[in-house]
């Protein structure tokens, strides 16, 4: 059986346009359609100028997020089916600036990400620079932060975040809870230094706990709980561990049999 | 760059943005509710502390007054004003309860640990123990409401 | 002050004033029928004792100050200029000391004042 499905997308061109208008493409429904195959339907048949973002089709990249129907998704992970409506709407993710149609300026969500100091940061900077050997991590202390290394920055939590809308130092719920990932990270060293620049008027306090973070997550990442466990060492004031404290490397012997250095 | 950044449309959704949360879980509906609550709380609050002061004879009183506490009742203690208290318990109620889950979700006490996590993803911190004080809030606010509205209109 | 002291207080003036605010519900209907606890003779009784005085001033101060915050904050989150950052915190202030000023004159006419 066939059918049409209503396609409506938000079209806006800076250099052209005054404002956002929607314009409707009727595509032929199909067995397992995403709202991304929709989409290029309509950009390869009928309107070659739609401007959107999608690279690897199978919510790995993140590119492809996007406003359908209300709520921001990933186009390549949202079957039309899943939908329950023939009718599709389909805007930018909000909070982000519009470079044209569906394609959003992810600059400053970047920008808040690199301010979080995302990468481990050891005491002993000589550490990083002239490594002997891995660093030991039981499977207990990954598990304390695998499932916030599962994000791939699509944008979706901080887009649907209620301070975001109207805070604009506010980080956002990926990058806290990045920061929680390498706060909590048992080889990382640079607590204090993180959660101070966290306890901010604009810092980790500014999470209300609204959940749509994690309940939009395509990946688990389950941000809102990140943030909110990062708040007890905000509150405290110092990170989990101290210069010295984080893991140790494991040091490799010349016969190629590691042994642990402490 | 430069140029294109300028010309981008600012897509910030302002108050809209977070007073809005149809589509949303229901912890939004949540948060949503308890800023309005908090306002209207703090207004009503506001204006208690100005009716209450007419007990010592208004902002130029300068003692209890029978006569300035009389003239106040009449004019607070009617149908409306009554009805204002029905929801002010409705609204005082659904704050302070859902408040309680708030405080001990944010600090973490409610929302579960993180673990190794499986397709389909269910977020713990949006599981069922902050849910259910979520409902709770809901309920006795509205049976707070009622009982208000058999005391004040029974 | 950090704003991690000021989301202490906040989290403390919340979990009092559920307690406090419960309490005063309690004795405007519950415990005391609703017509004495509003009627004149109820309330001056109730000013003569110290405890019960003392116990309306810490309600006054939590839910001032609890409530107020809660402004200050989703002002600060409104709009992020150094002005209008700087007005907020200051405004916040201004309004706690004169609504707890405002509120307190009440109290203390009500227990000292001269009945007229």
């Amino acid at each position: 059986m066939t059918r049409d499905i209503s396609l409506r997308v938000q079209r806006f061109d800076p250099s052209k346009d005054r404002k956002p208008a929607d314009k409707e493409y009727r595509v032929p429904w199909r067995q397992g359609m995403t709202v991304l195959d929709a989409l290029l339907y309509a950009r390869d048949y009928q309107d070659h100028s739609i401007a959107l973002r999608f690279s690897c089709r199978q919510a790995s990249c993140g590119s492809c997020a996007m406003k359908v129907n209300g709520r921001a998704r990933l186009a390549c992970y949202t079957q039309v089916d899943e939908l329950g409506s023939d009718s599709i709407v389909v805007r930018p993710m909000d909070n982000f600036e519009i470079v044209k149609d569906l394609v959003t300026d992810l600059g400053s969500f970047f920008e808040k990400h690199k301010q979080v100091t995302p990468h481990l940061v050891r005491a002993d900077d000589s550490e990083q620079d002239n490594p002997t050997g891995e660093y030991v991590m039981k499977p207990e202390a990954l598990e304390e932060i695998l499932q916030f290394t599962y994000c791939i920055k699509c944008g979706i939590c901080t887009s649907s975040c209620p301070t975001v809308a109207t805070d604009a130092k506010f980080p956002g719920p990926q990058a806290l809870a990045q920061a929680y990932r390498y706060l909590a990270d048992e080889r990382d060293e640079g607590g204090d230094l993180r959660v101070s620049a966290l306890d901010d008027v604009h810092g980790v306090w500014r999470c209300h706990f609204a959940g749509t973070c994690s309940a939009l997550c395509p990946k688990g990442v389950d941000p809102a709980m990140g943030i909110q466990l990062l708040r007890r060492h905000v509150l405290a004031g110092k990170g989990p561990r101290g210069p010295g404290e984080g893991a140790k490397e494991f040091a490799r012997s010349g016969t190629g049999t590691g042994s642990e250095s402490t | 760059m430069g140029q294109q950044e300028s010309k981008a449309e600012k897509n910030r959704r302002g108050v809209a943005g977070w007073l809005n949360p149809i589509h949303l879980n229901v912890e939004r509906w949540g948060y949503v509710f308890q800023r309005v609550t908090g306002l209207a709380i703090l207004a009503y609050v506001i204006g208690h502390l100005g009716d209450t002061s007419f007990f010592v004879g208004g902002p130029f009183g300068t003692g209890p007054s029978q006569s300035s506490w009389t003239g106040i009742s009449a004019i607070v203690e009617n149908s409306f004003g009554h009805l204002i208290l029905v929801l002010l318990v409705l609204v005082l109620v659904f704050h302070g309860t859902n408040g309680v889950r708030l405080v001990l979700a944010e600090l973490g006490l409610i929302i579960g640990r993180p673990s190794a996590i499986e397709y389909p993803y269910r977020p713990k911190s949006l599981g069922r123990l902050q849910k259910y004080l979520f409902w709770a809030a809901v309920v006795f606010a509205l049976l707070g409401a009622l009982w208000t509205g058999m005391i004040l209109f029974g | 002050m950090r704003e991690s002291r000021l989301m202490v207080i906040q989290y403390a003036t919340a979990l009092i004033a559920v307690v406090l605010v419960s309490f005063h519900l309690l004795m405007q209907g519950v415990l005391v029928s609703y017509s004495t606890a509003i009627s004149y003779q109820q309330i001056l009784s109730i000013y003569g004792n110290a405890l019960y005085a003392g116990f309306l001033e810490v309600l006054l101060i939590v839910v001032l100050v609890h409530g107020f915050n809660g402004v200050r904050i989703i002002l600060h989150e409104l709009r992020q200029a150094v002005a209008w950052a700087k007005w907020v915190d200051v405004g916040t202030v201004a309004a706690i000391v004169l609504s707890v000023a405002y509120g307190t004159r009440t109290i203390v006419l009500a227990v000292f004042g001269v009945q007229s």
